[in-house]
C-alpha cells in the first residue's frame, strides 16, 4: 500500500476502490454467462459515463431540467385524462338520451337554474319520452381549493329508478339539509351514512346514505333543497329526458323541437363526453404544454452541453490529434446527452408516479397515465436532450485542432 | 527501407491582423521506417508549426507531404483525420490524457476511434505495453493519481497502441523533471531500438537529441544543419 505522509488513508481508499472496480470489471467480462452486465460495464468505462460521473452536480441539474419537462407532460396530461375519465366514466351511467336547456345555456359548466320544471311535464307529454326528469346543478371549488366540485338536486327516487342507482347504505334524502353521496367519495373522503359535510359556503349537511354505481355529480340533494339554497323556487339546470324503447333519440329530439322550440336539445352522449371537450382548446392548450415541455429539457440539455463542451475544449483537441471523426465527436456528446437524458426521463417518471399519489390524497384530483403519453414524453425528453447536444457538438466536432490543444 | 514521411518545400503562412508571418519558408524532409529524428531550434524557428504539419492538424500554404505513402496535403478534413487515426501517433508536452480515463481507459479510447466502429479492444496488447513502460500497477490509475513521468509514459503508450506508422513528439520532456526526462527518453529508445518505431521528436533539450539516430536544425522555418545522433 503506497502512502504518502499526509494522506495514507486517502490514496488506500482510491487505489482500492480502483482495484475492485478493475478486479469486478475484469471477471465480468471474463464470463461467459453476463453478456448484458459486460455491455453495461464496458459502458460504463467509456469516455461518456466518466465524464457525467466527473461533473456530477451538473449532470444532476441537465437531469433535473429533463425530468421537469417530463414530469410537466406527465402530470397534466394524466390530470386531464383522469379528469375526464372519471367525469366519463360517472356520465356513462346516465341512462337518459337527451338534455334539455334553455338556449344559450352554459349546461354542465354553470350553477344557473333557468329553465321552469314545467317544462317536465310538456316533455312527458311528447310521444316517445318516457321520462323527463329536472335537475338542478350547482359547481363548487373543489377540495382545497383544487379542482372543482358538483353538487345536484334531484328527486332521487325517479333519478336512481332512471339511472339504475341504488342505495348501499342509508335512504334516501328527504329533509333540506340532507344529502346522499357516491361509494367513491365515501371511501376518499372517509365519510360515511350520519357523517357531515360543508357546503355552500359553510352549510352543514348530514349525509343519510351512500350509494353506486356513481352518476354524474358525488353529492346529490332533493331539487328542492337545491332550489332554496339557490333562491329559485321551480327552477332547474336540465331537464334529463330518457326515450321509450324502440324509438331513437333523434325522432324524441326532433318532436321536442316542434313542440318546444327554441331550447337547447342536445345527447348526453355528446355532452358528457369529458373534460377536454367541455374546455375550449384544452386539447391545444396540452399541446402547447408538450411543445413546453421539450423546450426546456433541450434549452437545459443544450446549456449544460454548451458549457461542458467549453470546458473540455481541450479534451476535442485531443480526440482530433487522435483522429477521432467529426462523426465520432459528434456522436460521443450526443450520447452523453442522451444518457443524462435518460436519467432525467426515468426520474420525471418517478417524479410524476409519487406527485400524482400525494396530489390525488391531498385534493382529490384524478390521474389517468396512458402509454401514448408516456411514450410522448420518453420521446420529448430523448428528443429535447439530443437535439440541444447537436448544436454543442457539431461546434465542437468544427474546432480548429491546434486552437483547441493549446486552448486552457 | 520504406519512407514513412515525405515532405516536400512545405510552407506556411500566417495572416496576423494585416501581417503576413512565414512560419515555414520551404522544408523538405524524408524520414524512413525506424528512425528516430529530432528537430531542434530556437523558439519561433517553426518546429512545432512543422509538426502539426506533417501530423495533419495543419494544411500548408505550399508543398506536399506523403505519410507511409498516403498524401495528406490534398486530402480533404475527413481523409485527413483518417490517416492520422491510422498512421500518426502523438505525444504532448502537456500530456494531454484524459483526467476521467484512467491509464487503461486512455488507451482503450485511443484504440476505439482508430477501429472507427468502437469496438477495437486488445486488452493484451495494452497491457503488455504498459507493462513494458513499467506501468502496470498504475493500469487504474487516472492522471491525477500518476506523476508527470508516469503520465507522458501513459501518453506514450496511447500513441503506440495502436501500431502508427510515425509518432510525432512534440517536447515530451518539456514538463519533466531530468530524472523523468532520461526515463521517458529511454523509453522513446526502446520502442525504437527494439521495436522499430518511427519518431519525430521536437526538443529543445540537446541531451534529447543526442539520443536520436537523426538531429535536425531548424531557423525561421528553415532547415539549417542535419545530423548524426548517438543511436546512428
Amino acid at each position: 500500500m503506497k502512502t504518502d505522509g499526509i494522506y495514507p488513508k486517502l490514496i488506500w481508499t482510491r487505489e482500492a476502490s480502483n482495484r475492485f472496480e478493475s478486479r469486478l470489471q475484469t471477471a465480468v467480462l471474463n464470463s461467459d454467462c453476463t453478456c448484458r452486465l459486460k455491455a453495461v460495464l464496458k459502458t460504463m468505462e467509456s469516455l461518456i459515463v466518466a465524464n457525467i460521473r466527473q461533473r456530477p452536480l451538473r449532470s444532476l441539474i441537465s437531469a433535473a431540467g429533463v425530468a421537469l419537462g417530463v414530469a410537466l407532460v406527465m402530470l397534466f396530461t394524466g390530470l386531464s385524462r383522469g379528469m375526464s375519465n372519471d367525469l366519463a366514466k360517472r356520465s356513462s351511467n346516465v341512462q337518459a338520451e337527451i338534455m334539455f336547456t334553455k338556449k344559450g345555456s352554459m349546461g354542465l359548466t354553470s350553477s344557473s337554474l333557468n329553465l321552469d320544471v314545467e317544462y317536465a311535464k310538456l316533455l312527458k307529454e311528447i310521444e316517445g319520452v318516457q321520462e323527463a326528469l329536472p335537475v338542478a346543478l350547482y359547481i363548487s371549488q373543489g377540495k382545497r381549493g383544487f379542482g372543482f366540485m358538483q353538487i345536484e338536486g334531484v328527486d332521487w327516487n325517479a333519478y336512481s329508478k332512471l339511472n339504475n342507482i341504488q342505495l348501499t347504505s342509508g335512504r334516501e334524502p328527504k329533509e333540506h339539509n340532507e344529502v346522499v353521496i357516491d361509494a367513491t367519495k365515501a371511501r376518499d373522503d372517509s365519510l360515511q351514512v350520519g357523517s357531515e359535510l360543508e357546503l355552500f359556503g359553510g352549510k352543514k349537511y348530514k349525509v343519510v346514505g351512500v350509494y353506486a354505481p356513481e352518476s354524474r355529480a358525488r353529492v346529490k340533494m332533493t331539487l328542492g333543497a337545491m332550489q332554496e339554497i339557490m333562491e329559485s323556487p321551480s327552477k332547474c339546470t336540465y331537464i334529463l329526458v330518457k326515450c321509450k324503447d324502440g324509438v331513437t333519440q333523434e325522432i324524441v329530439a326532433r318532436r321536442i323541437e316542434e313542440k318546444l322550440p327554441g331550447n337547447k336539445i342536445q345527447f348526453t352522449k355528446e355532452v358528457f363526453t369529458g373534460i377536454e371537450k367541455q374546455i375550449p382548446a384544452l386539447n391545444t392548450f396540452l399541446r402547447v404544454l408538450v411543445g413546453l415541455g421539450a423546450i426546456v429539457s433541450a434549452l437545459v440539455v443544450m446549456l449544460a452541453m454548451y458549457t461542458t463542451i467549453t470546458e473540455r475544449t481541450r479534451e476535442i483537441g485531443i480526440l482530433k490529434a487522435l483522429g477521432a471523426s467529426r462523426g465520432f465527436i459528434i456522436s460521443e456528446i450526443v450520447k452523453e446527452a442522451l444518457l443524462i437524458s435518460t436519467i432525467g426521463l426515468v426520474s420525471g417518471f418517478v417524479i410524476s408516479y409519487i406527485s400524482s399519489i400525494f396530489i390525488h390524497s391531498a385534493y382529490g384530483l384524478l390521474f389517468d397515465f396512458s402509454l401514448g403519453w408516456t411514450i410522448t414524453a420518453a420521446l420529448i425528453g430523448l428528443l429535447g436532450g439530443s437535439v440541444g447536444a447537436l448544436y454543442p457538438a457539431v461546434r465542437a466536432a468544427n474546432l480548429d485542432p491546434v486552437n483547441a490543444l493549446a486552448y486552457d | 527501407m520504406r519512407t514513412i514521411l515525405n515532405a516536400e518545400n512545405l510552407t506556411k503562412t500566417y495572416r496576423v491582423g494585416k501581417v503576413d508571418v512565414h512560419a515555414l519558408r520551404g522544408v523538405s524532409l524524408e524520414v524512413q521506417e525506424g528512425d528516430f529524428v529530432a528537430i531542434m531550434g530556437p523558439s519561433g524557428c517553426g518546429k512545432s508549426t512543422m509538426l502539426h504539419l506533417l501530423g495533419g492538424l495543419l494544411t500548408p500554404t505550399s508543398g506536399k507531404i506523403a505519410i507511409d505513402g498516403e498524401e495528406l496535403t490534398t486530402a480533404t478534413d475527413a481523409q485527413r483525420t483518417d490517416i492520422r487515426r491510422r498512421k500518426i501517433g502523438f505525444v504532448f508536452q502537456r500530456f494531454n490524457l484524459f483526467p476521467t480515463l484512467t491509464a487503461e481507459g486512455n488507451l482503450r479510447l485511443a484504440e476505439r476511434i482508430q477501429s472507427s466502429n468502437g469496438k477495437g479492444d486488445n486488452a493484451e496488447l495494452r497491457r503488455e505495453l504498459l507493462r513494458m513502460l513499467r506501468l502496470e500497477d498504475k493500469m487504474h490509475h487516472k492522471p491525477l493519481e500518476l506523476s508527470g513521468g508516469e503520465q507522458q509514459r501513459v501518453a506514450l503508450a496511447r500513441a503506440v497502441v495502436t501500431k502508427p506508422a510515425i509518432v510525432l513528439a512534440d517536447e515530451p520532456t518539456g514538463n519533466l523533471d531530468t530524472e523523468n526526462s532520461a526515463i521517458v527518453l529511454n523509453m522513446f529508445q526502446e520502442l525504437n531500438y527494439r521495436f522499430g518505431q518511427t519518431i519525430i521528436m521536437i526538443t529543445h533539450n540537446p541531451e534529447a537529441a543526442a539520443m536520436c539516430r537523426r538531429i535536425i536544425y531548424m531557423r525561421d522555418g528553415h532547415i539549417v544543419e542535419q545530423t548524426k545522433g548517438a543511436l546512428a
